[in-house]
C-alpha cells in the first residue's frame, strides 16, 4: 500500500513538473520545474532500491544540469520576447501535435492492449506486477554498477571518456574566438563588465 | 519488504515535515511580534547600499556557460569513479589503471580548455 | 535474485582490441600536439590524424589474416571481433582517411579550427570501430553517441554562416529526438528480455510474438535508426544540414555516419529481431520502399549538388534498408548484400564529393548550373565526376551496378511477393535516378562555362590522392566485384 502511495505522489510531482516545463511562460521558471520532475524521478529510483542512481539523478540532473540551462537562458537573455503565435512553418504545430498524440496511443495502447491477459502489456516486461529488475540480494547496487564497468562494459566505459571530452572541445570551439570578427567571447582586455 | 524498506525513508519524511515546522514556526512567530510598516524604498532589492540598476534579468556571460559546462563534466566523471571508490581494493591495479586512463582523457578536456584560455576571468 | 560474486579481472584479449585502442591514443596524442604546441602544431595536424587511421588499419589487417582465431568474443558476447566487424572497421577507416585528405585544404583555406575537427574526427571514428563489434544494447547507444555528438558539432563548424548554425542545430535536434525514442525501445527491451546483450534478447523474444509493448520496443529502436540512417519520413534534417554544413564533413556524414547508422540497424535487426521479424519486415519493407521513391522524386528536382547528392543519398539508403526486408529467411546474405552495398557507396560518394570540393575551389558555388563547362577545362575532373556518377546510377562496369545487383539477388532470393514487389520498385527507381545523375553530366559535357572563365581548376595533392583512391576502388570493385571480401555470418556467440 505504502508503494502506491509514493508511487502517486511521486508521478504527481512528475507530470505536474514536466506541464510546468512547458506551460510556464518565463523560460527560467521552465528550468526551476524540471528540478521538481528530476527529484520525482530520483523518488522512484529510491523506491527500485537504486539508492545510487537516485544519488546522480539528484546531482547530476537536479543539480548540474539544470545550472546549466540556467545559464545558457540567462545567456540568451530572459527578457527579450519571442513572438510564438507565428509559426515558421504552416501547419508544423498541428503536425507536432498528432506526432504526441501518436506516440501517445502507442505507449498507452502497448501498456493496456493484449490478446492474452497473462503476458500482455506491463506484465509482459516483468514476469509479474510489481517485480523488481534482478539483483543481488544484500548487494548495494553502486557495487553491482562498478562491477558491470569494469568487466562487461569496460570499453564503453572509455568511449564515455571520449564523449565528454568531445563535449568539452567541443563547447570550447563553439564559443572561443578566433580572429577579430569573431568576437563571441571577448578576448581579454575587450570584455565588457 | 518492500513497505519495510520505505519506511526507513520515514525518518527523512519526519525530518522534512519538522524543518517546515521549525522555521514556519519561527517566521510565523516573529510577524506577530514585529512593526510591519512598508515603503516603496524597503522594497527595492538590497545591492550593497547601492540604488539597484535596471532589472534582475540581465542577460549573462558566455564565460560562465563554460564553467557551467566543465562542471557538469566532471560531476558525470565523479558519477562513474564513485562505484569504483567503494570497493577499491577489489579492483586492484586493474581498476587503478582502468580509472587512471579514463580520468586522463577527462583531463585533456580540461587541459584544452585551459590552453586554449577559455578559462581566463578577465 | 543473483547470487553475490567476487571480481573477477576480465580477460582482455589485446590483439582483438588493438584498432579502437590505437586510434584511440592517435585521438589523445593529437590533442596533446595541439594542446602543447597550439597554433604552431595547426599544420601537422592533419596529417598526424590521416596517417593515425591508416596506424589504427594495422591491427585491423592483422587481425584479418589471423582469420582462424576468429570470432574474437570478449567480455561475456558484449563485443565480437568476426569478419563482418573487421571488414566494416576498414571500411570506416579508409573513409576517414579520405575525408581528411577532403578536409585539409578546405579547412585550412577557409580559416576554420583545425586541429579540434581532426580531433573531432577521430573521437567520431572510435565510435564507429565500437560500433562494428558491439553486440550489446548500451555499447551500441554509446557508440551511437559518440559518432553522432561530434558530428552534430562539426555540422555548426562555420561559426559565422546562419546555413551551418542550422545545419548543426537541426541535426542534433532530430538526432537527440531520435536517441530518446531509440533508448525507449531498447530500455523495454532490457525490461523483457533482463539482459542487454542482442544474443541473450533474441531468445528472450521467441515466445512474445503479438505482445504490444514488444511490437512497440522493435518499431521505436528501427525508428530511431530510421532517423541516423536518413530514411524517409524521418530523413527531413539531411539536406539541409549536408547544404550548411562544411563539405567534407557533408561527405562524412554522407558515407560514414550514414554507414555507421546501417551497422547498429543491422546488428540489432538481425541479431536480437529474428524472432519478431513479423514486425520487423513490413515496417522495413515500407521505409525501404518509400525510401528510395521519396529520395530519387526529391533529387530530380534539385539545383543545388550537395542537396542533390543529399536526397540521392537517401534513396541509396533505400536500397540498403531492402535487404533488411526479407532478412528473416536469409540473414547472412541480407547483411552481405548491405556490407558490399557500403563499401561501394563509400567510394563512389566519396568521390562525388571529392569532385564537388575540387570545382568548389574554382567556381565557388555548388549550383549544378555552374558545372557548365567542366570538360573544357577540367577535363579529368569531369570524367572522374562521370565515372562516380555513372556508378551511382548503377551502370556497369563501375562498383555501383554490382551493389543494386546483390541488393536484388537477396530480394528475390526467399521468392516471396513481398520481395519481388520491392525488387520491381528497386528497378524502376534506378531508372528515375539515372535523370538526375544524367542531367549533371549533361551540364559537364555540353554546356558552357557560365562566366566564360576558362581557367584551369588548381587539385592540391592530397585531393588528388583522395580522387585516385575513391576511383580505383569504384573502378575495382565493378570488373572484379570478387576483391569485396565475403564477411560471412554474424556471430551470435554467447559463452
Amino acid at each position: 500500500m505504502i508503494d502506491v502511495i509514493v508511487f502517486a505522489i511521486s508521478a504527481l510531482i512528475i507530470i505536474g513538473g514536466a506541464i510546468g516545463v512547458i506551460a510556464l511562460p518565463n523560460p527560467v521558471h521552465a528550468a526551476l520545474s524540471l528540478i521538481a520532475t528530476f527529484f520525482g524521478v530520483a523518488v522512484l529510483f529510491v523506491q527500485q532500491e537504486a539508492h545510487f542512481l537516485a544519488l546522480v539523478q539528484v546531482v547530476v540532473y537536479a543539480g548540474a544540469i539544470v545550472v546549466l540551462f540556467l545559464f545558457v537562458i540567462m545567456l540568451l537573455g530572459v527578457d527579450r520576447a519571442q513572438e510564438l503565435g507565428v509559426e515558421p512553418l504552416a501547419g508544423q504545430r498541428a503536425a507536432g501535435v498528432a506526432v504526441g498524440a501518436v506516440l501517445l496511443a502507442l505507449v498507452v495502447g502497448g501498456l493496456f492492449l493484449s490478446g492474452d491477459p497473462d503476458r500482455g502489456g506491463a506484465v509482459a516486461l516483468t514476469g509479474q506486477s510489481g517485480q523488481v529488475v534482478p539483483t543481488v540480494e544484500g548487494e548495494q547496487d553502486v557495487i553491482q554498477l562498478a562491477r558491470d564497468l569494469f568487466t562487461r562494459h569496460l570499453l564503453t566505459f572509455e568511449a564515455t571518456g571520449i564523449l565528454l571530452t568531445v563535449a568539452t572541445v567541443g563547447a570550447v570551439v563553439l564559443v572561443r574566438a578566433r580572429g577579430a570578427e569573431d568576437l563571441i567571447l571577448d578576448e581579454p582586455g575587450t570584455a565588457q563588465h | 519488504m518492500y513497505s519495510d524498506f520505505l519506511r526507513d525513508y520515514l525518518i527523512v519524511v519526519f525530518f522534512g515535515i519538522l524543518a517546515f515546522a521549525v522555521v514556519g514556526a519561527f517566521i510565523g512567530l516573529a510577524s506577530l511580534v514585529r512593526p510591519d510598516r512598508p515603503s516603496e524604498a524597503k522594497n527595492t532589492a538590497y545591492e550593497s547600499g547601492v540604488d539597484p540598476v535596471d532589472g534582475g534579468w540581465s542577460q549573462s556571460q558566455i564565460r560562465y556557460y563554460i564553467f557551467a559546462l566543465l562542471f557538469v563534466m566532471f560531476d558525470v566523471e565523479a558519477v562513474f569513479i564513485f562505484p569504483w571508490a567503494t570497493r577499491l581494493e577489489e579492483y586492484g591495479m586493474f581498476g587503478l589503471v582502468e580509472m587512471t586512463i579514463f580520468i586522463f582523457i577527462l583531463a585533456l578536456g580540461l587541459g584544452y580548455a585551459w590552453r586554449k584560455g577559455v578559462l581566463r576571468w578577465v | 535474485m543473483l547470487i553475490a560474486q567476487e571480481f573477477v579481472r576480465p580477460i582482455i584479449d589485446w590483439h582483438g582490441v588493438a584498432p579502437e585502442l590505437t586510434l584511440l591514443a592517435i585521438g589523445a596524442m593529437v590533442t596533446l600536439v595541439d594542446i602543447i604546441w597550439n597554433e604552431k602544431a595547426q599544420r601537422i595536424i592533419p596529417t598526424l590524424t590521416g596517417l593515425g587511421f591508416l596506424a589504427a588499419l594495422l591491427p585491423v589487417l592483422t587481425l584479418w589474416s589471423d582469420r582462424d582465431e576468429l570470432p574474437r568474443v570478449m567480455w561475456d558476447g558484449a563485443y565480437v571481433v568476426d569478419e563482418y566487424s573487421l571488414v566494416l572497421k576498414g571500411l570506416f577507416l579508409v573513409s576517414a582517411y579520405v575525408v581528411v585528405l577532403l578536409a585539409t585544404n578546405y579547412m585550412h583555406d577557409g580559416d576554420y579550427y583545425e586541429g579540434e575537427f581532426y580531433q573531432l574526427v577521430s573521437a567520431s571514428v572510435v565510435g564507429m570501430l565500437v560500433m562494428t563489434s558491439a553486440r550489446d544494447l548500451i555499447s551500441i547507444f554509446v557508440a551511437i553517441e559518440l559518432i553522432s555528438i561530434p558530428a552534430y558539432l562539426m555540422a555548426a563548424w562555420r561559426k559565422r554562416d546562419l546555413k551551418s548554425n542550422e545545419a548543426g542545430l537541426k541535426y542534433m535536434l532530430m538526432g537527440v529526438f531520435a536517441s530518446a525514442l531509440m533508448l525507449y525501445g531498447m530500455s523495454l527491451l532490457y525490461g523483457f528480455a533482463g539482459d542487454t546483450r542482442l544474443a541473450a534478447i533474441a531468445p528472450a523474444l521467441r515466445s512474445s510474438e503479438s505482445i504490444p509493448l514488444i511490437t512497440l520496443a522493435v518499431v521505436f529502436v528501427v525508428v530511431g535508426f530510421g532517423f541516423k540512417v536518413s530514411a524517409v519520413p524521418f530523413h527531413t534534417w539531411a539536406p539541409d544540414t549536408y547544404e550548411g554544413a562544411p563539405t567534407p564533413l557533408t561527405a562524412f556524414l554522407a558515407v560514414a555516419s550514414k554507414a555507421a547508422g546501417f551497422v547498429a540497424l543491422m546488428s540489432v535487426v538481425i541479431v536480437a529481431f529474428p524472432e519478431q521479424s513479423g514486425v520487423a519486415e513490413p515496417l522495413l519493407w515500407v521505409l525501404a520502399a518509400v525510401t528510395m521513391t521519396v529520395g530519387n522524386l526529391i533529387a530530380m528536382r534539385q539545383t543545388n549538388i550537395v542537396r542533390m547528392l543529399a536526397y540521392s543519398g537517401i534513396a541509396q539508403a533505400g536500397y540498403m534498408i531492402a535487404p533488411l526486408a526479407v532478412f528473416g529467411d536469409v540473414p547472412s546474405s541480407a547483411a552481405r548484400a548491405i556490407v558490399i552495398y557500403l563499401v561501394i557507396y563509400a567510394a563512389m560518394n566519396l568521390g562525388a564529393f571529392a569532385v564537388v570540393i575540387t570545382a568548389a575551389r574554382k567556381t565557388r558555388s555548388g549550383e549544378i548550373s555552374s558545372y557548365g563547362g567542366l570538360f573544357q577545362y577540367a577535363p579529368g575532373l569531369a570524367v572522374l565526376m562521370t565515372l562516380f556518377l555513372f556508378s551511382l546510377a548503377g551502370i556497369p562496369p563501375f562498383g555501383g551496378w554490382y551493389a543494386k545487383y546483390q541488393v536484388f539477388l537477396v530480394l528475390v532470393e526467399p521468392a516471396t511477393t513481398a520481395g519481388y514487389v520491392l525488387a520491381a520498385i528497386g528497378a524502376v527507381n534506378a531508372v528515375l535516378a539515372a535523370f538526375y545523375y544524367l542531367s549533371i553530366m549533361k551540364q559537364m559535357w555540353f554546356m558552357p562555362e557560365p562566366n566564360g572563365d576558362h581557367t584551369r581548376v588548381q587539385i592540391t595533392p592530397s585531393l588528388q590522392a583522395a580522387l585516385a583512391i575513391t576511383a580505383i576502388v569504384t573502378l575495382v570493385t565493378g570488373v572484379l566485384p570478387g576483391v569485396i571480401p565475403d564477411v560471412g555470418d554474424l556471430v551470435v556467440a554467447l559463452p
